[in-house]
């Protein structure tokens, strides 16, 4: 049983690794550049799967921290000249930064509360970039298209004296960091710190009188998703090569809720699926109507369709297949 | 001698046969871009389908009936144009997206009619460096027609919002004295260079502006800064917002009691129907001799009642977009956008490739578009990237808007 | 001086709509603990049934008002019964999925319906304006006071003294115990959905006239009516009130007098402030602290 534990999530993880490697053989270079969005997707939903999944604070303004890194990436490459990938753990540690800041007075807060002061923070952060204009370009945001720092715009990549399509680039970029992402969280929610956590988000004051500081570890799981959200707008700026204040919109916040939802707040395949279905709801949702509004109508009832066929998000789902297997193979060995 | 005949004659017919196949090659070589076939022409856009600025949907709705129209008409040079459009929920993210999808995965001839500023820009490197037209975006950025050498493939519509602030400020230069404006704008790029472009038409005027009020896209209403504007001292009140903002900014002023004299952005003004509400049904006498500027023909204007192209507006519409609400002007920009798109792609030959036929659009000298304003030209230049330079201004007039005075066109940056 | 009270005036006039708004996020909260994020899309969905009937079918503004409610509240009961109760079991973050489907959903329905463009309402009070010492107040500003004023007083009348507001409150209190003497738990949740939309319904009607109909109208109210019913206290109808005339005469304050900030800034700055009053009070001015089960 222990021993099952490890090993499933360590199986799955070398296989999704296989696919992840190979995938882009098999599909266009168009392709490969949605599923880059996907992996940024997942680097930001494993980030707030941590504060949702495991300490149980819901959170509406991850598109904050998103902007945050987003932000720290553009305006390190454009003004200060640093390669883009050498902003990407800086833009992880400002927000990260800025996350655990905000966890402080989060503290006190508690459910619903939290929900909306994050929303607050998601919905004031446009207005807020717009103001700071010199710092951020304001309105007009910044433009990093064929700038030296930019690994990448649209030409091919040398890599270890390969030449790999620019898309690619992208793909095993956000790729390999949503997978490295994934081990850390994992590593971080397999110890002590899961246990904490997971003891806040079942009773606070259990948690509290068997000696687990609350204040640490909320503020920690903030900060820690904070910094992956950051991470994941420093590769939307990069794979955009574009960030304005329009780029996180409050839809953007919300729309990392839903994909850690319908993931279900979990497993590794679930966290996927919902990287996945964020990612390609707009485009599936204009496919059946292209009158304006419709799009949003399909979304939408498609949303709620969800969580009527999959009340416990994708993970369920997963669980469930795995039980009936189970028991069909208990069945037919006895 | 008849063998240096022979060998004249021959290597004469070889020039010959060498000449012709090279010019039937030049007539009839089948483009290499793609998008394009014997029959048909790829066009797409982006457009907000949803999200906040979706009533600026129906401008590609209008484009999309003025090319059926022309399709069941033979299409252009035999060609019927297929117009695709992605929403992109004015998310710039999106526009990126769904600007590579068209280009990569449905492979259309050139970008048309995308909507927005920051969306536009957020996709110029990439269509540029692509060599695929970014044709007649829907905005009215200068900054989107500046460095013309660096993007050559990118080209405006219409007038720029400077050129726009610019006339109104000339306007108030010339017929208002030492008036004091209060300005209501929205803080990004469409609301700054309106009120920048009026500071310039304003220069060396004794006109003054005493307050200009900022207000952000997502705001639920403008009541504080219309307050404030009242007690500036304002006597001239410039309105550069969104129809939904302008309306209620009307209403609010009258309510207040402020009597000042208004001038409005074309952006709001277009949307005549709005300002006959918020006339509320004539009680409103702040927009009696409201001023605005214009390029496109009203749809609710009874002088183009009998208009043969409004005419043709209103059928092409029923035809091919039944149910659109036909006094709404974003309709009658997306027609025009569209005719002139038909006239470029006329223009690029009878073979067109990306490279003609933004050519061809980046010269372009062109009377007589139906949907625009009388008299208006459409010209475009080496330093000249928006094709619309001229407006009229126009007066709110017994519930309709009336121009007066000749066209105005703005010269220098 | 002028300048100041006109600003407070135009601010008790928008605050009372956040906290009409509000009121409804209030409601929906105390019957089924959770937050309605369709609650502003549903107003605006009323608001364009009430447009259709006055300005399509040429209904007088009253017939279409009572109309317009009575369908509200079915819808709002409908969707409770519907959508919100299937999916009440498990996680909260389940109704809150399908709160934001909602959203999404009704604002496509509404633009497909009735398009992007801006529409005029026609409002309840007759145009005039007040002018006392230079600061003018409209008919319409004291209209939409007192009608937000008159509902608190009819919500705290009903829960206070009717039988019926008795059972939703213990409906919400405990549903368990409320089942055991005989209450209908899940009709008086309904219920509370139902005068929710009703309340958000009223939003819209008193907000459209002033800032127009578009598909959008709710998307810039709904933030600030959490923000009033958040700093109020998230259960309190009062503190709904409070907190929206607090909010909206505090905004335009901060608009005019910090230079700083700005009219385009000031929506962040109320919202720091909220956030500073949670902490020092993290259940809002009125709310109570909740008690911790072990």
């Amino acid at each position: 049983m222990k021993l099952g534990r490890t090993l499933v999530p360590v199986v799955s993880f070398v296989v999704l690794a296989v696919v992840v490697a190979v995938v882009p053989s098999f599909v266009s270079e168009f392709r490969a550049q949605q599923l880059a969005y996907v992996g940024i997707y997942l680097v930001a939903i494993i980030g707030l799967n941590v504060l949702t999944g495991y300490t149980g604070q819901i959170s509406l303004g991850h598109g904050a921290f998103m902007a945050v890194g987003g932000y720290t990436t553009a305006i390190l490459m454009a003004d200060h000249g640093v390669k883009d990938i050498w902003t990407i753990p800086l833009a992880g540690l400002v927000a990260g930064t800025a996350g655990f800041l905000f966890g402080i007075p989060a503290l006190r807060l508690s459910g619903l509360y939290l929900a909306l002061a994050t929303f607050a923070i998601a919905v004031s952060m446009p207005a807020v970039i717009k103001r700071f204009e010199g710092f951020t370009g304001g309105g007009t945001g910044i433009n990093l298209f064929g700038i030296p720092e930019l690994t990448a715009s649209l030409t091919p990549v040398e890599i270890f004296g390969r030449s790999m399509a620019f898309n690619d680039w992208l793909y095993y970029l956000s790729w390999s960091i949503a997978l490295v992402g994934y081990v850390v969280a994992w590593l971080l929610l397999r110890g002590r710190s899961g246990r904490a956590f997971r003891a806040v988000r079942d009773s606070e004051t259990a948690a509290q009188s068997s000696g687990v500081s609350l204040a640490r570890y909320k503020t920690l799981a903030f900060g820690v998703s904070a910094a992956y959200a950051g991470v994941a707008g420093s590769l939307f700026a990069i794979a955009t090569t574009y960030v304005n204040p329009d780029t996180f919109p409050v839809a953007l916040s919300i729309l990392l809720l839903v994909g850690v939802v319908v993931g279900g707040l979990g497993s590794l395949a679930g966290l996927v699926a919902g990287a996945v279905f964020i990612q390609f709801l707009p485009s599936w949702s204009q496919e059946v109507s292209k009158s304006p509004g419709a799009p949003s109508v399909v979304s939408g009832a498609l949303l709620i369709a969800l969580m009527f066929v999959l009340p416990m998000g994708v993970a369920g789902l997963v669980e469930r297949l795995r039980l009936l297997t189970r028991r069909i193979y208990d069945r037919s060995g006895s | 001698m008849t063998r240096k005949l022979v060998l004249t004659l021959l290597s004469l017919a070889f020039a010959f046969a060498l000449g012709a196949t090279a010019a039937l090659a030049a007539t009839t070589r089948p483009s290499n871009d793609p998008g394009i076939t014997p029959t048909s022409i790829l066009l797409g856009g982006t457009a907000p389908l949803t999200g906040p600025q979706v009533a600026y949907a129906s401008i590609a709705r209008g484009a999309k009936a003025y090319f059926d129209y022309v399709n069941s008409r033979g299409g252009v040079n035999g060609r019927r144009i297929e117009y695709t459009t992605r929403d992109d929920a004015s998310d710039p993210v999106r526009t990126v997206a769904e600007t590579r999808r068209l280009v990569e995965q449905d492979g259309v001839f050139a970008v048309f009619n995308s909507f927005g500023t920051e969306q536009n820009l957020a996709v110029r490197d990439y269509l540029n460096q692509r060599k695929v037209p970014q044709l007649f975006a829907a905005s009215g950025a200068s900054a989107l027609g500046s460095q013309a050498s660096r993007y050559p493939y990118t080209i405006g519509l219409r007038p720029t919002y400077a050129a726009e602030g610019w006339v109104l400020g000339q306007y108030l230069a010339r017929t208002q004295g030492a008036a004091r404006v209060g300005v209501l704008y929205e803080s990004d790029s469409f609301g700054q260079e309106l009120l920048s472009g009026l500071r310039r038409g304003l220069q060396r005027s004794k006109v003054k502006i005493v307050s200009a009020q900022p207000y952000d896209e997502g705001s639920y209403d403008v009541q504080a800064q219309v307050a404030r504007l009242r007690v500036s001292g304002a006597n001239v009140f410039a309105v550069f917002s969104s129809p939904t903002h302008a309306a209620e900014a009307l209403k609010y002023a009258h309510r207040l009691g402020w009597k000042p004299k208004l001038t409005i952005g074309n952006a709001a003004a277009s949307s005549a129907v709005v300002l006959g509400d918020a006339a509320e049904k004539g009680a409103n006498p702040l927009v009696k001799g409201m001023v605005s500027v214009a390029f496109l023909k009203d749809p609710t204007d009874p002088r183009w009642r009998k208009d043969d192209a409004m005419k043709r507006y209103r059928s092409v519409l029923k035809r091919f977009a039944p149910g659109a609400n036909v006094s709404d002007v974003y309709l009658v920009y997306g027609m025009a956008a569209a005719w002139t798109a038909v006239e470029a792609l006329r223009r690029a030959g009878s073979e067109p490739t990306r490279e003609r036929l933004v050519q061809a659009a980046a010269s372009l000298d062109l009377q007589g578009n139906p949907f625009l304003l009388p008299g208006i030209s459409l010209k475009t230049g080496p330093g000249d990237r928006f094709p619309i330079d001229q407006m009229l201004l126009q007066r709110w007039q017994k519930n309709a808007w009336r121009s007066f005075g000749g066209l105005w066109a703005y010269r220098g940056g | 001086m002028a300048d100041f009270l006109q600003q407070v005036v135009a601010g008790l006039a928008s605050g009372s709509i956040y906290a009409s708004l509000a009121l409804a996020l209030v409601l929906i909260h105390r019957a089924t603990g959770v937050i309605n994020f369709a609650q502003g899309e549903m107003a605006t969905l009323s608001t364009y049934i009430a447009w259709t009937l006055t300005v399509n079918h040429g209904w007088g503004y009253w017939p279409a008002f009572v109309v317009t409610l009575a369908v509200s509240f079915l819808g709002g009961a409908a969707v409770h019964q519907t959508v919100i109760r299937p999916n009440e079991k498990g996680s909260v973050l389940r109704v809150v999925i399908v709160t934001i489907g909602l959203l999404i959903m009704i604002n496509g329905l509404v633009t497909l319906i009735w398009g992007g463009e801006v529409r005029a309402v026609e409002s309840p009070f007759p145009a005039g304006t007040t002018e006392i010492g230079g600061v003018a107040i409209t008919t319409a500003d004291i209209g939409t006071i007192a009608v937000v004023l008159a509902i608190v007083a009819l919500l705290w009348g009903l829960f206070q003294y009717t039988k019926l507001g008795l059972a939703m409150r213990a409906a919400a209190l405990n549903p368990a115990e409320a089942r055991l003497v005989g209450v209908r738990v899940t009709w008086m949740l309904s219920l509370g959905w139902g005068l929710a939309a009703v309340l958000g319904a009223v939003a819209g009607m008193l907000a459209a006239p002033s800032v127009f109909l578009d598909p959008n109208l709710m998307a810039a109210l709904l933030i600030y009516a959490f923000a009033a019913a958040v700093l109020g206290g998230i259960d309190s109808p009062i503190g709904a009130v409070v907190g929206g005339l607090t909010l909206g005469v505090g905004l335009n304050l901060i608009g005019t007098y910090v230079d700083f900030v700005g009219a385009d800034l000031r929506l962040p700055v109320a919202l720091l402030v909220i956030l500073v009053v949670l902490l020092v009070k993290p259940t809002g001015i009125f709310g109570k602290q909740e008690v911790r089960r072990v």
